[in-house]
């Protein structure tokens, strides 16, 4: 690639003596600093950089210390202790202590905050002495430190200083823009929208291996921007590559394609309780499992990836990816494409004709996911399945599902927690008020519904996994949801950046390395 | 003077009105702002609490009512997005907008007005006829391509400009320009450019087709009898009576330049309010998106008010009482 020699000449006379400032687009601009007012990636995934938890997920995503040195079940009840470290400063120079971290709990899981629903089984947390912190909880939890490794904590005196002792979601405070972590990174310039700026923290408590002076982030929401700007040399790394350009970026000079695995899965979902179909007012096909089966038969899903994602996802079975924490080993393997197989299901359940009816599809949420929706609608055609596709920005499509205007629709699902208890409790448990909550479709299982807490609660490792192999066989078996695929990761970089690929999509300043 | 004056006002707050009506019943139809507010792990009685807290749960009129109340003491609420002022998030982005229009708008006339005398005094010549050709270019690729292609040759392939952002901005009290600084300035380039062009190419041919129409008059004629120099036929009487049609179009068009800077900005990710709203659409940020059309509103109904005051003063035929001719 050719020099942008103009560019050098300018950072030159702009930055002067300080090494090159590593500069990254991402597509979305977290709307807050405050770690507890958004659950968002981009919100905790940005502040990762900044705030730190009591622990945190290492490259391959497994749970090591952080704030917390060390960590073990309570003796005397359910619930957690944790050795916090010493020495640890907040990006002010205030100490942190387990003071904060009670406060950090208080904060977090207010009605106010974003966070909260990490915190619904915890009924205490106390403070024994300043660097010691005990979390009860109702009932075992045996992935607790894993489902709060994005809890992150704030100084209490700065937090009531600035009186934002309670995030604002809807307002916005002193902390939606300034921050106070102890991470490895402070926030030095903040413009909302247009950039911010990263600066190592001096007295951090860890031991840096990246080389990174100044971090600016940039989002550019114009995904051909940001391709033209990472081969133009303007940044160093862009998040996300569009499919179609991740060729070229491949193949162009100076820059490089990163590809991973997300941990989302993509999937169908189907309406199970509704009694007719949105499409033709009949009666409602999809509540028979042979129905949703044979869709599973019909979409030829090494097909879809081939075409429309260009080879770069891996075919999903089940909700969660084989990478996470419970996944079934034993239920590997996806429905095959057999179109015949699929005609003789529909037969069977009554549908030798065929049906119409809706499919609902985001058009700017996941990638490429309108053109996936209509490769399956040619590949339902094929068996005789009329589905008239409706795709839409993500804005309009979440009311439209929880309307139930919808027969069939395409989801994607991040497990936050990295288990596969997660998906379950969203989307499988029959939709109460703080459960079962992304079950759009209304299924229900008595079965499901009492194993879930079980699952919870079970301090084994083997008897757990028993209990999640037993949900993901009824999940299958009863077609509840169709896996698609694992959503990829495409990141370009330039060439003498290394950089790690995090498989929830964070990208962490700290270990990046500028040759 | 005076009382077309008022009824002009009053008109243009009429219009206020209606924008305001027509673009509140449509945020209905955005999208839900709250799902973009909170995480995939919020419950229903979270999504309840915002709701209330942000006024969504009443009814469009009273949205609206409230809406009108407060801007007309000029509180555009907060947004949902930043959780700031609107009027500051506007006020913090209208200088890179008006900068990037102010350059565009300025090549569009001085190129426009430039190349449309060329092109009507020398309509034979060969570089008259590649330059209509190619001002066809102008008037029917869509700015997003014009400003891909840009990007691809000139940051790119060539790496003299850059793709995105507007470089370094120096703040003079609140306003902060690009004007001052180097990197400021060339990154005005290409988005003024893939801004200015349709602009440049409608009025460069406005002015032909005028230039030329003028041009055949018998004044021009007889003044070419009379021995005047080709040079001030052209420049001293003929442009001058070409220039009218030229204001009217200019004004209307500088409202437009503002608009429709929303899809520049987003190609090269220009941090004006343009790029604002595309942003507020996404997130259904109903205070930001109310504030941008309100303003720009605003705009088009005070430049139509000028142009139309303009007409008054340079052409004397509108003074006549309209309704005291006979005829």
């Amino acid at each position: 690639m050719r020099l942008p020699l103009a560019l050098v000449a300018v950072a030159a006379l702009t930055a002067p003596a300080a090494a090159e400032p590593f500069r990254w687009a991402g597509q979305t601009d977290p709307n807050t600093m405050d770690p507890h007012a958004g659950n968002s990636a981009p919100v905790l995934g940005f502040l990762n950089n900044v705030y730190e938890g009591l622990v945190r997920r290492n490259q391959d995503m497994e749970i090591e210390p952080a704030l917390a040195t060390s960590w073990e079940p309570l003796e005397d009840g359910p619930g957690w202790r944790f050795t916090l470290r010493e020495g640890v400063t907040f990006h002010d120079g205030a100490e942190f202590t387990a003071e904060d971290v009670v406060f950090s709990y208080e904060r977090a899981s207010s009605a106010e905050a974003d966070t909260a629903s990490w915190f619904s089984g915890v009924t205490e947390v106390t403070a024994p002495d300043d660097y010691t912190v005990v979390m009860r909880t109702e009932a075992p939890n045996p992935i607790f430190p894993d489902s709060i490794a994005n809890w992150m904590m704030m100084d209490k005196g700065w937090s009531e200083a600035n009186d934002v002792t309670r995030p604002n979601i809807e307002r916005g405070n002193y902390a939606t823009i300034n921050t106070n972590g102890t991470g490895a990174f402070m926030v030095t310039e903040r413009e909302p929208g247009l950039r911010t700026v990263l600066e190592p923290h001096e007295g951090w408590w860890g031991e840096a291996d990246h080389n990174v002076t100044q971090g600016i982030f940039t989002p550019i929401e114009n995904s051909a921007t940001a391709v033209a700007a990472l081969l133009s040399g303007e940044v160093d790394m862009i998040n996300p590559v569009p499919v179609q350009d991740a060729q070229r970026i491949d193949q162009a000079e100076g820059v490089q394609l990163l590809r991973g695995i997300e941990a989302r899965v993509m999937m169908f979902g189907f309406s199970q309780d509704k009694e007719t179909l949105l499409a033709s007012d009949e009666e409602n096909p999809f509540q028979d499992p042979r129905v949703r089966q044979a869709v599973g038969h019909a979409i030829n899903v090494p097909a879809i990836l081939q075409t429309t994602m260009r080879g770069a996802a891996e075919p999903a079975a089940q909700l969660v990816s084989p990478a996470m924490r419970g996944y079934s080993d034993s239920l590997s393997e996806r429905p095959a494409f057999d179109p015949e197989r699929a005609r003789a299901l529909l037969a069977e359940a009554g549908y030798e004709e065929g049906f119409s009816f809706q499919l609902k599809c985001p058009n700017d949420r996941y990638i490429n996911d309108e053109s996936v929706c209509q490769a399956a609608v040619a590949m339902l055609a094929q068996v005789g399945l009329d589905a008239q596709l409706e795709a839409m920005p993500v804005r309009n499509y979440w009311p439209e599902l929880r309307a139930d205007n919808y027969d069939m629709y395409l989801l994607g699902w991040s497990p936050g927690t990295f288990d596969a208890e997660h998906p379950f409790r969203f989307l499988v448990h029959t939709p109460q008020e703080n459960i079962g909550t992304w079950n759009f479709g209304g299924y229900s299982n008595p079965r499901v519904d009492e194993l879930i807490p079980m699952v919870q609660a079970e301090i084994d490792e083997e008897a757990r996994q028993g209990m999640l192999d037993e949900i993901a066989g009824i999940v299958q078996e009863d077609a509840v949801y169709l896996p698609l695929y694992v959503q990829p990761l495409l990141w370009g970089a330039a060439e003498n950046v290394e950089l790690t690929q995090r498989e929830d999509n964070f990208f962490i300043l700290r270990w990046v390395t500028v040759n | 003077m005076l009382a077309y004056i008022i009824r002009r006002v009053a008109q243009s707050i009429l219009v206020l009105f209606v924008v305001g009506l027509v673009a509140f019943s449509m945020f209905r139809f955005v999208g839900d702002p709250i799902d973009n507010m909170l995480g995939q792990e919020r419950t229903q009685s979270d999504v309840e609490r915002l709701r209330t807290e942000l006024g969504l749960d009443q009814p469009f009129p009273v949205q609206y009512y409230r809406f009108l109340e407060q801007a007309v003491q000029g509180n555009f609420g907060l947004s949902y997005r930043q959780g700031r002022p609107v009027s500051e998030i506007l006020l913090e982005r209208l200088p890179a907008t008006l900068e990037l229009a102010t350059v565009s708008g300025i090549l569009a006339l001085v190129g426009g007005i430039g190349l449309g005398i060329f092109t009507a005094i020398r309509r034979r010549g060969t570089a008259a006829n590649v330059i209509m050709t190619l001002s066809l270019v102008g008037v029917s690729l869509p700015t997003f391509l014009i400003g891909i292609l840009l990007i691809y040759v000139f940051s790119v392939e060539l790496g003299w400009l850059p793709s995105f952002g507007r470089g370094e901005v120096t703040w003079i009290g609140g306003w902060s320009t690009g004007f001052l600084t180097e990197s400021g300035l060339k990154a005005l380039i290409l988005p003024a450019i893939t801004l200015g062009l349709y602009q440049m190419t409608l009025i460069m041919r406005l002015v032909r087709t005028e230039m030329l129409e003028v041009l055949r008059m018998d004044y021009v004629r007889f003044a070419r009898a009379r021995g005047i120099k080709e040079r001030a036929i052209n420049f001293r009487h003929a442009l001058k009576n070409t220039l009218v049609p030229v204001i009217t179009i200019t004004g209307l068009q500088l409202g437009s330049i503002i608009a429709f800077a929303i899809i520049t900005e987003t190609v090269f990710q220009w941090p004006g309010v343009g790029l604002l709203f595309i942003n507020a659409i996404q997130f259904v940020d109903i205070p930001v998106m109310a504030a941008y059309l309100m303003l720009i509103s605003v705009m088009f109904v005070g430049i139509n008010l000028i142009v139309d005051m303009l007409y008054f003063a340079i052409d004397p035929r509108l003074r006549v009482d309209r309704t005291a001719g006979g005829h």
